[in-house]
């Protein structure tokens, strides 16, 4: 069996009609030779970005969101003074804020270790499951 | 008002100000809808997936609880319940499907110190297994399908015994089944224990319970319910009756109120007995009970103890908001009217608009790129989508429901085929040149078509 050539043009024109069909927002395939990514912007427009190699060492912005629904916490001691201080080098296991529900306070880490970049939700504000807390940018 | 109601002190009652919506789709709209005009606050939830929900910007607070998959979100009681919590949601509107007829959960909601807006979770768990529920029913003297109110007996000569009294064909059916699951007609004695082996396995395995029941197979009868009303002062009425007779694989498409061709002597006394029926289980809230009817016999087959997607059309004829009443039940209102005072009138209809291929039937996800609905004296459309709302493959296809209100049947039957001309949904594939033909049929024109009618139709077209 031969390997799909992702940079095809007529490739790229299936998997966008596939994605936008099946309401899917976006893909993105990485390969030995390349990466593909595909995202669709609304209205059955579509955004294609393909490069033939991944460039070592380029840096990619990775959400940390709400684990579940509550009231979101910055950290547990040091309060908003943090997020003044960004951005910030964090390693994966550093715990970035809390999401509280009543007297119970959840941990919400990294998951990776980079820089945090950006605070994007309101301190003290509830928030849903899934809500963006913090930008970290990942060193890959 | 119902004789000795006045004389009981009313039971002591939680109030409450905000109402939280465990639903998504046309139903959390229609129920927002009867919150805000009681006065009343909602909090509207989502899963991923919806977080673009129109309801949402007009709910009073909005939270997403989940993942797009719905055992992660509006089937998550937990979530529910931290939801709650968090917006101070003094009751939980279950809607339909989901957890509405969920026993655990409604008492989890009223273990919270929440309102849950339906029956108690007694009341779900005893209507919520056949045999419970038929039992129930012919205590209270409502007509049921012949056949034992027990489960089958393990004894393989004891079933054929049963099988052969009732009169072949007859229906195994699962205990905890429902939605057309779990069942299978047995037409001859030879087939019998194939029959019931396979039914018990796929009842173990779909309802967790392999207990099964016994009835006589009806060939050609029609789908009626009757809609109920009770509050938690002992009153009771019956609102009047529908035919939701045209189904495909026991999904309703198209339903109607009065059911055509039944006469107000041969409907009223069972009408009656539902009510008596609740009053004897101890019902709140909103209900209905399905029957089987043919050859001028009704037959009970179940109770949905929920508030049902068809409710419009019982609304229309009656004049009633079921939703609102509904609400105020929970909140330990006595009803506002006696049976005297229940006065249907005229026709409706209700066409269920779905996403979905209208040939195969395959679900239709995509976005809506162009949409025109009908308006006017006696329209009705309940829905949540929009010009640019984004129909998720995650749930079910039904994105609206068209619902027409007219004096007589054939009127209303003119006024919903103008209703549909004019309605136009753009960007993905719906059913909605399905049922505008259905509306053209000679047969349903008639009325009182059966349950099977719809199938064979399709069957007919698929053929030309």
């Amino acid at each position: 069996m031969s390997a799909i050539d992702f940079s095809d043009p007529a490739t790229i024109a299936f998997l966008t009609d596939a994605l936008t069909a099946a309401s899917v927002a976006g893909l993105e395939i990485s390969a030995p030779s390349g990466q593909l990514r595909i995202v669709i912007s609304g209205a059955g427009e579509a955004k294609i970005g393909s490069n033939r190699s991944v460039q070592p060492g380029s840096v990619s912005p990775v959400l940390v969101r709400a684990p579940l629904a509550g009231y979101f916490c910055v950290a547990h001691l040091s309060g908003s003074a943090e997020a003044s201080s960004l951005p910030r080098a964090i390693c994966a296991t550093e715990v970035l804020g809390f999401i509280r529900v009543g007297p119970v306070l959840l941990p919400v880490s990294a998951g990776r270790s980079g820089t945090v970049t950006r605070l994007l939700a309101e301190v003290d504000a509830m928030v849903g499951y899934g809500a963006p807390l913090f930008e970290i940018e990942v060193q890959s | 008002m119902m004789p000795g109601s006045l004389d009981k002190a009313p039971p002591p009652y939680k109030r409450f100000d905000t109402v939280l919506i465990a639903n998504r789709g046309e139903i959390a709209v229609r129920i927002q809808r009867a919150c805000h005009e009681l006065g009343l606050k909602t909090v509207a939830v989502c899963s991923e997936a919806d977080r673009e929900a129109p309801y949402g910007r007009t709910a009073d607070s909005f939270l997403c609880i989940g993942p797009s998959n719905a055992a992660k979100s509006y089937l998550n009681r937990d979530a529910l319940l931290l939801a709650a919590r968090l917006t101070g949601a003094g009751a939980i509107h279950p809607g339909y499907g989901f957890l509405s007829e969920n026993a655990d959960f409604a008492k989890a909601v009223e273990e919270a110190g929440l309102v849950f807006i339906g029956p108690d979770a007694s009341s779900i768990a005893t209507m919520g297994d056949k045999i419970s529920a038929k039992r129930a029913m012919m205590a209270a003297g409502v007509p049921c399908v012949p056949g034992p109110d027990t489960a089958l007996p393990d004894d393989p000569a004891a079933v054929e015994r049963i099988a052969l009294e009732i009169g072949y064909p007859v229906i195994i059916k699962a205990a905890g089944g429902g939605g057309g699951r779990g069942m299978r007609v047995v037409q001859e004695a030879a087939r019998l224990h194939e029959a019931i082996a396979l039914t018990r396995e796929e009842a173990r395995q779909a309802f967790g319970s392999p207990s099964l029941y016994i009835e006589k197979f009806l060939q050609h009868p029609r789908h009626i319910e009757i809609q109920v009303l009770c509050d938690i002062h002992g009153n009771a009425v019956w609102l009047g009756h529908r035919d939701c007779s045209m189904q495909r694989r026991h999904q309703k498409v198209v339903e109607e109120a009065p059911a055509p061709g039944i006469a107000p002597e041969v409907i009223g006394p069972v009408g009656l007995a539902c009510v008596q029926a609740c009053r004897q289980v101890g019902y709140r809230g909103v209900g209905t009970f399905e029957f089987l009817y043919e050859d001028g016999a009704f037959y009970f087959i179940e109770m949905n103890t929920r508030l049902q997607v068809e409710h419009p059309v019982t609304e229309m004829t009656s004049g009633l908001d079921i939703v609102q009443s509904q609400i105020k039940a929970a909140q330990g209102n006595p009803l506002e009217m006696s049976q005297a005072d229940v006065q249907c009138e005229g026709h409706s209809f209700e066409c269920r608009i779905n996403a979905e291929d209208p040939d195969n039937f395959l679900p239709s996800a995509g976005v809506i790129s162009d949409l025109v609905l009908p308006e006017g004296d006696g329209v009705r459309v309940d829905t949540h989508i929009h010009a640019g709302y984004k129909v998720s493959p995650y749930y079910d296809s039904l994105i609206g429901k068209l619902i027409v209100h007219a004096p007589t049947r054939a009127e209303a039957m003119t006024k919903m085929r103008e209703a549909l001309s004019r309605t136009r949904i753009g960007g993905i594939a719906t059913n909605l040149s399905l049922v505008r033909a259905l509306f053209e049929d000679e047969a349903f024109g008639r009325g009182e078509t059966d349950i099977h009618y719809l199938e064979q139709w399709l069957k007919q077209r698929g053929a030309q």
